[in-house]
């Protein structure tokens, strides 16, 4: 199987001296295209950090993030943003969505920054998986809290991106929903076959991905 | 169901922040608003300039030719650059005692003369017939006549200088308009018969004239020069013209060019002075204050409009760094602050330039001081002020859009409106209290408080300014300078500059002065009587003449009047020179022969009544050491009309006294010669010249009877007939009231709006502040700060604001009132008064916003529940 990320030696390191943080500290990672990836860890091990350098929100002190053939360090602030909206799909642990829009509006919101014509068919067969169709023209605040993360999936899942970027997405959810989420992401893993890595601190909820990555200290630990 | 998201996102954040964007619309309408009015005023300015210049050429036209034939204009018509030609014939100039004071031209002329001499009947129509006439209303109300068509004019008038005799003529009047009272002369039109008639009688009577050139326009250009040399004596037949041209631009280049092209080369015309470059250098000159307030606004505006963006950008930046994560582009996050800004232009520009447009038609005539000024309604004003307007929120905006589109995705989700870098690691330890919390939150935001303060700033010292400018007028000075006494009568050709002032006129007549003599309360009484004649000058005094008219001096003053140096050619080569003798009594002399009028000399009662010395005067220049006087010097002698006579003494000019015509007007013997002024004692000039009447007559009265004695002079007008030619000193007070309130007005208008911006930019930084901040209170009290604990902190941050802020407007103001206006207003007539007055009256006010604002806010913020206000807010 091909890899479609793949970091080497990846580093950052905040502030100097004494109060030196490495928030990451030499990742060497590949992902497999068309898996659904858990990278776990507790609180301050540098999950967090890494995944934003995979989504290319931030930039490493050392070291590189390769996504498909596109070297990330080699974008400009401008080009990543551009990148980003073509090839990642986002899901936060608070959705972000932005609250003047609706629903619909919300999931087409990245294509349409791209000027590109949305696949509305493809997003239809989403929003049915996700169970959203009657909730299009609702705006956020009037969705319960899984409702406004299925709506961030099908946002993420809209551009068909090359992977996908969950951080915590059942952070801020009851266990029940949290669960119904989970499973909807392996879903559109399956049939989509769209890559997945998700971020999480729960073993349990990590122990249903395909691959678990432990990362500890800014270090993959095996 | 495409969507474009960054106009849908444009509309729906817009929509969101309803209480944001009312502020910000509400800085813009007042910021165009600002714009438009000053624009209305100086484009006012320039239009009205222009027509109170037409009005005093007395036409509009582009061209006039003084004196060219008939044949000659119908030429220049026919050129296709020449849009009309208007003709007139002169015939006379009225006379008699009804029409003092004014010049009344007698003429035939065509519709289109009289339409753009703005002396077009309006009531009625241009005389046909022999006895018909037609006259402006400030003639009909001189001879008394009422404004109805058909009434009998009875017209004095003269066709020569030379004439002894009047001709009276008999008249009905045909049409009327409202004159022109700032031309030097009324028109009263006769029909092209009468003129004929006239013209005919004066060359049998073999009087040569313009009229013979017409006959022969073969050689026309010489005789046409030679007819203005000759003409002086002569006022009939004199041909005008004037022509409209197409075109504004290059007229001199035009007019060369038509003259060439219908071979009448070298035939003299003027252009009309309101087409001159110079009027437009010298509207801008008067525009000057406008173009300051401009930057002023531009500032105010600025602060302002800067500070609310920076304050909304700040709010959202969570919000950007959102969409940045999801993709949206620098550019489009620009776009998305800069639509923002485009919506609240649609909606406060519009707003301010009407609201502007109709606050400049009331300062219109306030700032203008003219009479019926009109405001302009030029386009450009409005296209001006809008792109002045959208100019100055498009600055404001481009710092705080770059901040937006420079959000790090990641920081954004843990930004808070606190500055970062800079000194926030330097925390001093101890006190954690209120007025020391208050002080730190101050500091959290430091480009914002400063902004705030500037923009406070900025407006209370304009005010200080604008104050202290105006303060420092001494208006005792000023009336000391332009009059000398509570009333002041001068003979009526006096400024009779054409014809010259008569030195047996009986406007001040032994009847009058009695009355005057005879007012209860009559404090003090003085009098002018003046003489002209030659003297011949010694070589002292041309050593003197040469001394101070240096080449230089020569060179400018020929830039803007080249007879003058002439004059003091011909006066040094013939070393003789005009004089003008004064006799001095009362308090007309007490008031003249001061120690600020002495150049050189002194004054010494006791010898000068000898009638052995005379005093020189009426030298415009001010005192200084070493400098060579232009006329006799102190000690020397002047002999004038057979009297020898010791110069006791050199005065500078008091215009008061010495104003007014030559003897013998434009056609004075002296015309050609510089003129020397001298002052003898009264009793010599009786002596001297018994049959000399009094010229100008001053006399104080107590203030009681101020009233008394303005009520006998307009019974003695009444009862005379006489237009007595008046000066009052409450007049000129008043006068000058109305000349400066303008100015006044506009000044505290500017100052009052941009402390009004500073006020609201107060206001709107103080509630964002504390809106921003709900979460954080909520957070302070949950861990035990009481209400009034924190309402107590709030007021503190506010008190914190206003004494910055009056600390640096009272050092600031200091220094522009103590360094700027002192400089700005030495000299004239102005006394430097140090005061901050408007800052002593605003202090209390800002105090009392720096505790209600923030009180009235907190009062808001408390409706919401500890809990709600804990979990509300990502």
């Amino acid at each position: 199987m091909e890899a479609i990320v793949k970091t080497a030696g990846l580093k950052k390191y905040y502030g100097r001296g004494e109060a030196l943080v490495k928030a990451l500290d030499g990742v060497d990672l590949e992902i497999e295209r068309g898996k659904f990836t858990a990278i776990i860890g507790t609180s301050g091990s540098g999950k967090s950090t890494l995944l934003h350098m995979l989504g290319g929100l931030d930039v490493p002190s050392e070291g590189s993030v390769r996504i498909g053939k596109q070297e990330l360090s080699e974008l400009t602030n401008e080009q990543a943003t551009i990148f980003r909206r073509k090839q990642i799909g986002f899901i936060f642990q608070n959705y972000n969505l932005i609250p003047v829009l609706t629903v619909w509006e919300n999931i087409l919101f990245p294509i349409a920054l791209d000027g590109r014509k949305a696949d509305k068919e493809f997003i239809m067969e989403i929003v049915q998986l996700l169970g959203l169709e009657s909730k299009l023209d609702s705006l956020p605040n009037n969705l319960s809290g899984g409702q406004q993360q299925r709506v961030a999936i099908a946002r993420a899942l809209a551009a068909k991106p090359s992977i996908i970027l969950a951080d915590e997405p059942t952070g801020n959810l009851d266990s029940r929903t949290s669960d119904d989420v989970i499973g909807l992401l392996k879903v559109l893993n399956r049939q989509f076959h769209q890559t997945i890595v998700m971020i999480t601190h729960n073993p349990d909820i990590a122990a249903r991905a395909d691959r678990v990555i432990r990362i500890e200290d800014g270090k993959i630990v095996d | 169901m495409n969507f474009n998201p960054i106009s849908v996102l444009k509309k729906r954040v817009f929509q969101q922040n309803k209480g944001r964007n009312l502020v910000a619309a509400l800085a813009i309408i007042l910021t165009t608003l600002m714009f438009t009015t000053l624009f209305v005023l100086s484009r006012s300015m320039y239009k009205n300039l222009i027509e109170m210049t037409f009005r005093q050429t007395g036409y509009d036209a582009q061209v006039s030719f003084k004196n060219i034939t008939e044949e000659q204009a119908d030429k220049i018509a026919s050129h296709p650059e020449v849009m009309e030609v208007g003709q007139s014939t002169v015939i006379g100039l009225g006379q008699g005692k009804a029409l003092s004071g004014r010049q009344v031209e007698i003429r035939f002329a065509d519709e289109i003369y009289a339409a753009h001499s703005f002396a077009k009947p309006t009531t009625g129509r241009m005389p046909q017939t022999m006895d018909e006439i037609a006259l402006d209303d400030i003639v009909l109300d001189k001879l008394g006549i009422p404004k109805e068509l058909g009434q009998r004019v009875t017209l004095p008038w003269i066709a020569e200088y030379t004439e002894a005799e009047a001709r009276v003529s008999e008249f009905t009047l045909c049409g009327f308009w409202e004159g022109n009272e700032s031309s030097y002369a009324s028109m009263a039109w006769v029909s092209r018969e009468f003129a004929d008639d006239v013209v005919a009688e004066l060359e049998e009577k073999g009087a040569r004239g313009s009229t013979v050139v017409t006959e022969k326009a073969e050689d026309a250009n010489e005789k046409a020069a030679v007819a203005t040399t000759e003409i002086s004596s002569r006022i009939a037949g004199l041909h005008m013209a004037q022509v409209t041209l197409y075109r504004d631009r290059d007229i001199e280049g035009t007019m060369d060019r038509i003259l060439e092209d219908t071979g009448l080369t070298g035939v003299e015309y003027s252009v009309n002075l309101a087409y001159d470059p110079d009027m437009n250098r010298m509207a801008s000159q008067e525009s000057l204050p406008v173009y300051l307030g401009m930057f002023l606004v531009f500032v105010a505006g600025y602060l302002i409009i800067y500070n609310i963006f920076q304050i909304s950008v700040t709010a959202d930046i969570q919000f950007y760094g959102k969409l940045k994560t999801l993709g949206m582009t620098v550019r489009q996050l620009k776009k998305l602050v800069y639509g923002q800004a485009g919506r609240l232009c649609l909606l406060g520009i519009p707003a301010g330039l009407l609201l502007g447009y109709l606050l400049g038609m009331v300062l219109v005539p306030v700032w203008i001081q003219m009479d019926d000024a009109s405001a302009s309604n030029s386009p450009l004003i409005f296209i001006g002020s809008a792109a002045f307007a959208g100019i100055t929120v498009l600055i404001s905006c481009m710092r705080p859009a770059r901040m937006a589109g420079k959000v790090s995705p990641i920081e954004a989700l843990r930004y808070h409106d606190v500055q970062r870098g800079g000194r926030a690691a330097k925390r001093h330890s101890g006190s954690a209290s209120l007025p020391a919390l208050a002080w730190s939150n101050l500091g959290r935001n430091r480009k914002r408080t400063v902004t705030v303060i500037c923009s406070l700033t900025l407006g209370l010292t304009l005010m200080s300014v604008f104050y202290a400018k105006n303060a420092a007028f001494d208006m005792e000075k000023y009336l000391e300078a332009l009059t000398l006494s509570d009333f002041q009568i001068d003979e009526t050709t006096s400024e009779d500059y054409l014809r010259g002032y008569d030195p047996h006129g009986d406007t001040l007549n032994t009847e009058l002065t009695a009355r005057v003599e005879a007012l209860k309360g009559l404090t003090g009484i003085g009098c002018v009587y003046s003489h002209e004649t030659q003297i011949a000058l010694n070589e002292q005094t041309i050593a003197n003449l040469q001394g101070f008219y240096t080449d230089e001096v020569l060179a400018d003053w020929a830039s803007y009047d080249p007879t003058g140096p002439e004059s003091v050619q011909t006066t040094v080569d013939e070393k003789s020179a005009g004089a003008v003798v004064y006799g001095l009594d009362g308090i007309a002399l007490d008031a003249y022969v001061t120690a600020e009028h002495m150049l050189a000399g002194n004054y010494d009662e006791a010898q000068f009544a000898t009638g052995n010395y005379v005093i020189a005067a009426g030298l415009a220049m001010e005192k200084k050491d070493g400098q060579i006087l232009p006329t006799v010097s102190v000690g020397d002698t002047v002999e004038i009309e057979g009297q020898v006579y010791t110069v006791m003494a050199v005065l500078d000019n008091f215009n008061v006294i010495t104003e007014g015509a030559k003897e013998g007007g434009l056609e004075s013997e002296n015309k050609d010669r510089h003129y020397l002024e001298f002052i003898v004692p009264f009793k010599t000039f009786r002596v001297c010249w018994p049959e000399n009447t009094p010229r100008k007559l001053f006399f104080n009265v107590e203030d009681a009877y101020l009233d008394a004695a303005q009520e006998m002079l307009d019974r003695y007008s009444a009862v005379t007939g006489e237009n007595l030619s008046l000066t009052t000193r409450a007049g000129i007070a008043r006068q000058y009231d109305r000349e400066t309130r303008s100015s006044a007005v506009m000044g505290n208008a500017v100052s009052i709006v941009i402390a009004l911006v500073g006020v609201l930019n107060f206001i709107n930084s103080v509630v964002t502040s504390i809106v921003s901040r709900r979460k954080e209170f909520a957070m302070m009290q949950s861990v035990g700060m009481t209400k009034s604990q924190l309402c107590k902190l709030l007021v503190y941050e506010g008190l914190d604001y206003a004494w910055i802020t009056l600390t640096c407007t009272y050092a600031v103001s200091s220094l522009a009132v103590g360094v700027g206006v002192r400089a700005m207003v030495e000299g004239g007539f102005t006394k430097f008064r140090f005061t901050l007055l408007p800052l002593t009256v605003c202090t209390p006010l800002l105090l009392l916003f720096a505790v209600l604002v923030p009180y009235l806010c907190f009062r808001n913020v408390e409706k919401d529940s500890l809990v709600e206000r804990l979990r509300s807010a990502s």
